[in-house]
């Protein structure tokens, strides 16, 4: 409480240092977004003060648990705000302002982007996940990081506290270049915790690797956003979406008259995207994320999992008008989205490493939720991302926990049966949650959320054929996700211990001792290896997480508002949000076809054009929502039964499955696909090595070519010197003689001169 | 008692044609290119030394016959310049040439060429 | 005479007078104290100025004083600032004390005449940005070069002669070209106005150089592009400055990049755009294709050096191309954005050769081959090291940010056509957004080489030189002295990241004053926007059918 009211007084400094923002700001809002309390930046500034507090600790090098407490804290009071904030909303978005921040004018024009918050419903279901994600993550890391009590978890807690702030700022910025703020900040943070093990070169390459992509994407993302301000001559929300030409450009679109937009208005949709597929790891841009992993796996599962890939799908969400009015923008979005999620399976089914199988699994997801907001259900892609975090964060925070016991083994050809080691009971369970959700066992929380998507893809003109291959790839998924469960967590016990490398990260200095000291650990100590089971810290967390996964079915049956037309908590929140500007499609079909399912052929209008007979599910017929109900589920019971006859039934050893010889009969395939199909590979040749061959060039060019012409004039005085240097012979009648040749010429032109001038007068 | 001198108390000459001055510039050409004939072909640093004072003197003389033509203290001022100049100088450049010969033994100009190119 | 006159008189002499008095001193560790005790001394008028300036009419010059000095060629000793000056003033003077504490064991022969030196070179950078002469301008602008001249020349490393030569004639054959081209202006001006006299001063020469024919801008563009591109440094004429920064010690690169470089962005924004508003318009997208040449080609060179402090020097000129990039597209957001990154870069640059000094002082080498992982050795150091590099990226947040955004920003805005056609958000006329999407790379080079700098030097396995031995008196991680020169540094970043509102709004006014004198040379008029009926209709005929049941 004390840091608490200490912020305030610090809120309320830094709000006095800006003095009259108010004249500016306020005569431009329109008069649908009010102002809220000032408590709603206790959100972002607790978590600053979390970070504030643990680079201090690491200053006076504090060596216990406090940085992990004052985070779990403070998150947690965070979390408590953003819950008020959810209950005190009263359907109006309001912002509320902690300082100036850029404030240009020009005339009567200007650029203003104040540090300020926007808060409506589509931040306030994204901000609820966020920090109560975080606050739950933030505990298992409190155990999971022990074995680095000291600068090491001082450094971490910072780092994920200020991760938190930058999220924060992401989604509840009330302005594009807020948002670019907490955008680049989880990048910096993702930076700074993949790299947590800033010895090993392989996470320094990866963070370097996730840093950089990301840039690219980010640029992508700063001319989007000096596109709206040209255009629309503001970047702030509450002004942008209450803005009557873009009001025009939705109506144009909604009738799918595109020509009356103009092509500036289009490109941003373009160029934004491109910014949400570098953070959301989609297709090209993917190749940062499974990477990533060789973070701790607590960021793995907050940051890499549930919250900052998820921004790419906010960004759209939040930026939806502007994706409406774009005719190629939404389209490329569910093309990529799909591809992703079916590129990203394929990979995920062939790896061995259960936190890489998780991370491209993510990627997948990622897919899908792109997928749906391509398909013109943000509400579908929203909802993902909500259950999405929860189990894929319960996933990735299970295969920590194994890391952890099994000092740093991943390998699922070394792990077996853990479902009866004593003491891994809930971590089991916690899997077992985790992957019916991910591999869409029906009635769970994925199964809802993914068909959301899928069913929209049928219904959306033009889509059918991503929708089979969203369904084939959700065998897929429910494949590769029990692949792991069978393989792993049951089966006959046995397991070996890995490399265990963060373990002694903080005794060694030396990269060497530690791969010396693993190797003896692996020989020597196999035999009586002892995983030490998860601490009440981890199996808290992992047990609530079990829960929110289970209950987030919960949330498909209530929430809905009958006035809004919504049918579920996600689906309300999404629409009374800027993304809510959707074409309809959806709505009108599944209203005209609830009331009379016999002649609903009322025709919905869209970017997409007219449906008139879009309840039809192709093959089956039907509402696509109600036989996705059937079909997503069967075909998630056969990806998961073909896990267990090829890697359960009948296995006695972990290594060995029935799977292998299969595997063995589409020859080279497997081994592409373990190998990531070689996209990095491939990135590396056409890009990063040809650029690297450029820079080299111009290093020399510059040296040569560039300085070489400087030297070349400094060289020609040079040269002009050395060619009339004889003429100073050093003889004192050579120097008098040319003296007096030259006296007598100029005497001679004198001469001339004077005679000429005589002549002519 | 000093008497600020008028110069319509003065019988000052009146100046002079050219052709009366000619003579002397002839003359005063005359000893210029000897001294710079002589400057210019002889090697013994003190006979050189000497043709440059024939051609100051040359000036001199060139510079007072003007003075007489035009008229003015100009020409006589700046002779009286030179004199001065050209005896600090003699004793500079005697001392200068002692100085050399004593390093070289020998009072040939050809002897220095330490300042070639 | 005002008191505020008399501080800034003491700004520009006193330092000159101390400078003499150092090379006077006896004992060499005196040198030092006087230097160190002189320059914090300096900041007090500097902050008193910053107190007494009147911020309402921060257009203005204030403070201004002028004593004839030969009036006859119209010569004055006059000074005198506007909230531009003023704040490149505050960056020189705040740079003092920080390279002087600096130095206190990097330099270990001949301190007296280093301090002297380095006392000196403060007052004649104070003395450009202060002097409303164009000569004393002048005059100050190539003075600076005889101290840095000689703190590369003495004080450098192996290649030092070379470098300072180098130095000492690119920068200054291209300064005497300027000084033929504001010449002309002058020798036009007093024609043209009629005055019956010379005149050198600024604001007089400002007002009437617009009336000189686009021929006659031209030239006079091109000679002072000559010396203040050099000084930027632009490509292609940017190579003294990775040979000099490289060999220069740290206290030099720190000012070098700090302030002198900005003496030619300041030149570009204070001469170049108003002398010749017509033909800086019309070679504006030249100017800017050279600084987008620069921020990918430097910054694709930062990416394959070895020698660290080469890579911050290469990164220096990408850095100022952005800069540059900001000036040409001549509008309000471009300006704001550049001055902006007049002073952001002087802090994180200045950071990063101060870190990179730092570390030389202890392994004595600056081979990144050869040291690397010292975040287990240094974590003080690695951390520093982290935040200025994140801060030269253009982290949000941190300084680069604000700048480079709105260098990019108004690149991207300052299209004709777009003008024309009226869109809101479009200032200016003379790029467009082609130029921020190649410009914009630049942020990804940025974060390339930067990024393989942080990760060979801080991250990795800890590596050090074979003849690496521990230094005399340091300690291995930094101490309190070397925390204490970069402490106000990192303040700055955060405090230009999160408030450079403040900044904005100080050089609101005279960047306001320049942006209409470029368009009313030009005859620009801001294009009125249009007004989309169409679309306006469509929203009212069918704006009910979507988004209409979100919230009334």
């Amino acid at each position: 409480m004390m840091t608490s009211s200490l912020l305030n007084s610090m809120v309320s400094t830094v709000a006095a240092m800006a003095p009259d923002t108010a004249g500016h700001a306020a005569h431009a809002e329109p008069a649908a977004v009010g102002h809220g309390p000032a408590w709603v930046l206790l959100i972002p500034f607790l978590p600053f003060a979390g970070f504030l507090l643990n680079a201090l600790y690491a200053a006076f090098g504090v060596k216990s648990k406090l940085p992990a407490w004052t985070t779990v804290g403070l998150l947690a009071c965070s979390f408590i705000a953003t819950l008020s904030m959810f209950m005190g909303y009263d359907g109006t978005p309001y912002t509320v302002q902690a300082f100036e921040w850029f404030n240009i004018h020009y005339g009567d024009k200007s650029l203003v982007a104040n540090f300020s918050f926007y808060v409506d419903t589509l931040t306030i279901y994204w901000m609820l996940f966020v920090t109560g994600l975080a606050t739950l993550i933030a505990l298992y890391a409190s155990e999971y990081m022990s074995h680095d009590v000291g600068q090491g978890y001082n450094r971490f807690f910072a780092a994920f506290a200020l991760f938190v702030v930058s999220m924060s700022c992401l989604v509840m910025g009330d302005n594009l270049i807020m948002l670019y703020l907490g955008w680049e900040g989880v990048g910096l943070c993702s930076y700074l915790l993949i790299g947590y093990f800033y010895k090993k070169p392989s996470a320094v390459a990866a963070a370097k690797k996730a840093f950089i992509v990301n840039r690219i994407g980010d640029l992508g993302l700063a001319l989007g956003v000096y596109l709206t301000f040209v255009h629309f001559g503001t970047v702030q929300y509450s002004e942008l979406f209450a803005s009557e030409t873009l009001q025009g450009y939705i109506a144009a679109a909604s009738h799918g008259d595109f020509s009356m937009i103009p092509g500036e208005a289009q490109w941003i949709a373009l160029l934004l995207m491109i910014g949400a597929f570098g953070k959301s790891a989609q297709f090209p841009l993917y190749v940062w994320l499974p990477d990533a992993m060789e973070g701790p796996t607590p960021v793995s599962a907050l940051i890499h999992a549930a919250t900052m890939v998820t921004a790419g799908v906010y960004l759209i969400a939040r930026m939806y008008p502007l994706f409406l009015v774009s005719e190629t923008a939404l389209p490329i979005v569910a093309w990529i989205g799909t591809i992703t999620a079916f590129l990203a399976a394929t990979i995920g089914m062939a790896q061995f490493d259960i936190k890489r199988i998780m991370a491209y699994s993510t990627v997948s997801q990622l897919g899908y939720m792109f997928a749906g907001l391509g398909f013109l259900t943000p509400t579908g892609g929203a909802y993902h991302v909500l259950t999405h975090a929860f189990f894929k964060a319960l996933l990735f925070l299970c295969c920590g926990a194994v890391m952890h016991g099994f000092a740093g083994q991943l390998d699922l050809r070394k792990l077996s049966g853990l479902w009866k080691v004593k003491g891994w009971g809930i971590v089991s369970l916690g899997m077992l949650v985790g992957c019916i959700n991910l591999a869409g066992v029906p009635f769970t929380a994925g199964y809802f959320s993914k068909d959301t998507i899928l069913a929209e893809a049928f219904v959306t003109p033009g889509y059918a054929f991503l929708g089979w291959v969203l369904i084939l790839t959700a065998g897929l998924t429910a494949y590769y996700t029990f692949r792991v469960f069978f393989r792993v967590f049951v089966g006959p016990v046995e397991y070996h211990p890995g490399d265990e490398l963060h373990d002694h990260d903080h005794d060694h200095g030396h990269g060497e001792d530690h791969h010396h000291d693993a190797g003896q650990h692996g020989d020597h100590h196999a035999d009586h290896f002892h995983p030490h089971a998860p601490g009440w810290a981890i199996n808290t967390v992992l047990v609530v997480l079990t829960g929110c996964s289970l209950l987030a079915t919960g949330l498909y049956f209530v929430g809905g508002d009958k006035d809004a037309h919504t049918k579920h908590y996600a689906d309300t929140m999404v629409m009374d949000s800027s993304a809510s500007y959707h074409s309809g499609y959806s709505k009108h079909a599944f209203e005209a076809y609830e009331a009379d399912p016999e002649h609903a052929h009322e025709p919905g209008h869209g970017p997409r054009g007219s449906i008139d007979k879009a309840l039809a599910m192709p093959l089956t017929g039907g509402d696509p929502h109600k036989m996705m109900y059937f079909i997503s589920g069967v075909v998630g019971v056969i990806g998961i039964a073909l896990a267990w006859l090829l890697h359960y039934q009948g296995r006695t050893k972990a290594s060995e499955c029935k799977m292998d010889a299969i595997a063995r009969r589409f020859g080279p395939i497997p081994r592409w696909a373990e190998n990531k199909w070689y996209v990095d590979e491939l990135y590396h040749a056409i890009f990063v090595k040809p650029l690297r061959i450029i820079s080299h060039v111009f290093h020399w060019v510059d040296k040569l070519l560039v300085d070489g012409i400087v030297n070349v004039f400094g060289f020609l005085p040079r040269v002009f010197a050395w060619i009339i240097r004889p003429s100073q012979s050093g003889v004192l009648q050579g120097y008098a003689v040319s003296m007096a040749g030259g006296l007598a010429i100029l005497l001679f032109v004198v001469l001339i001169i004077v005679s000429r001038a005589g002549g002519a007068s | 008692m000093l008497q600020i001198i008028q110069p319509a108390q003065l019988a000052f000459p009146e100046p002079v044609e050219a052709s009366v001055i000619a003579p002397y510039l002839f003359v005063s050409a005359a000893m210029f290119v000897i001294g710079l004939v002589g400057f210019l072909t002889r090697k013994n640093m003190i006979i050189m030394f000497l043709c440059t004072e024939l051609m100051f003197q040359a000036a001199g003389l060139a510079l007072i016959a003007f003075g007489r033509h035009h008229l003015g203290a100009d020409g006589q001022t700046f002779v009286i310049f030179v004199l001065c100049v050209a005896a600090a100088e003699a004793a500079m450049a005697l001392a200068l040439v002692v100085l050399l010969f004593r390093h070289r033994e020998s009072l040939g100009a050809s002897a220095w060429k330490e300042l070639n190119g | 005479m005002s008191l505020e006159v008399w501080s800034l008189l003491a700004l520009i002499f006193l330092p000159a007078v101390v400078g003499v008095l150092i090379g006077l001193v006896k004992n060499e560790d005196n040198a030092y104290r006087i230097a160190l005790a002189t320059t914090l001394a300096l900041c007090v008028p500097a902050v008193g100025l910053l107190g007494a300036f009147d911020f309402n009419h921060a257009g203005m010059t204030q403070f201004e004083h002028s004593i004839p000095w030969v009036p006859g060629l119209g010569l004055e000793f006059s000074i005198g600032m506007d909230s531009v000056s003023l704040l490149l003033i505050l960056l020189s003077v705040l740079l003092g004390p920080i390279v002087v504490l600096a130095s206190k064991t990097a330099i270990t022969k001949d301190r007296r005449m280093y301090y002297a030196w380095l006392t000196v070179l403060q007052g004649a950078m104070v003395g450009v940005f202060a002097a409303q002469d164009l000569l004393l301008f002048y005059i100050c602008f190539e003075f600076t070069l005889l101290p840095m001249f000689i703190l590369i020349r003495k004080y450098g490393s192996t290649n030092r002669i070379a470098a300072s030569t180098k130095f000492f004639l690119y920068t200054f054959t291209g300064s005497m070209m300027t000084l033929a081209g504001l010449m002309y202006v002058v020798w036009f001006v007093a024609q043209d106005a009629q005055l019956g006299r010379w005149t050198l001063d600024i604001a007089t020469l400002t007002h009437y150089a617009g009336n000189m024919s686009l021929t006659e801008q031209g030239w006079v563009l091109a000679a002072m592009l000559a010396g203040f591109a050099v000084k930027v440094p632009l490509f292609p004429v940017h190579t003294w400055l990775p040979l000099a920064h490289t060999e220069a010690p740290t206290a030099g690169s720190v000012i070098l990049a700090g302030v002198l470089l900005k003496l030619g962005t300041y030149g570009f924004y204070r001469f170049a755009v108003p002398l010749a508003p017509e033909a800086f318009f019309e070679y504006a997208p030249a100017i800017a294709i050279l600084s987008i040449i620069g921020i990918i080609y430097a910054g694709l060179i930062c990416w394959v050096q070895d020698d660290i402090k080469k890579l911050v020097a290469y990164s220096s000129v990408s850095h100022l191309g952005f800069c540059i990039l900001g000036l040409s597209a001549l509008n309000v957001t471009g300006f704001s954005g550049s001055i902006l990154y007049m002073l952001s870069h002087g802090f994180s640059t200045g950071g990063l050769f101060l870190m990179i000094g730092f570390m030389y002082e202890r392994y004595h080498t600056r081979d990144m081959n050869e040291v690397g992982g010292l975040a287990s050795k240094m974590p003080v150091w690695a951390t520093f090291m982290v935040f200025f590099a994140m801060a030269s990226v253009g982290l949000p947040g941190l300084n680069g940010f604000p700048s480079e955004l709105l260098c990019l920003i108004s690149a991207f805005q300052s299209d004709a056509a777009w003008n024309a056609a009226g869109e809101p958000g479009a200032w200016g006329a003379s790029l467009g957004p082609w130029f921020a999407v190649f410009a914009g790379t630049g942020m990804v080079i940025a974060a390339m080489y930067l990024l393989y700098m942080v990760g060979k030097i801080c991250f990795g396995a800890y590596k050090e030189p074979a003849d690496h031995h521990p230094h005399d008196e340091l300690p291995t991680d930094l101490n309190t002295r070397e925390i204490l020169t970069l402490t106000p540094l990192a303040i700055g970043c955060v405090l230009f990241g999160l408030q450079p509102t403040l900044l904005l709004d100080a050089v609101s006014e005279p960047v306001n004053n320049t942006v209409r004198l470029v368009e009313q040379a030009n005859g620009i008029e801001p294009g009125e926007p249009a007004i989309r009926h169409i679309m306006n209709e469509h929203a009212d005929d069918h704006g009910n059918d979507l988004g209409g049941d979100s919230h009334d």
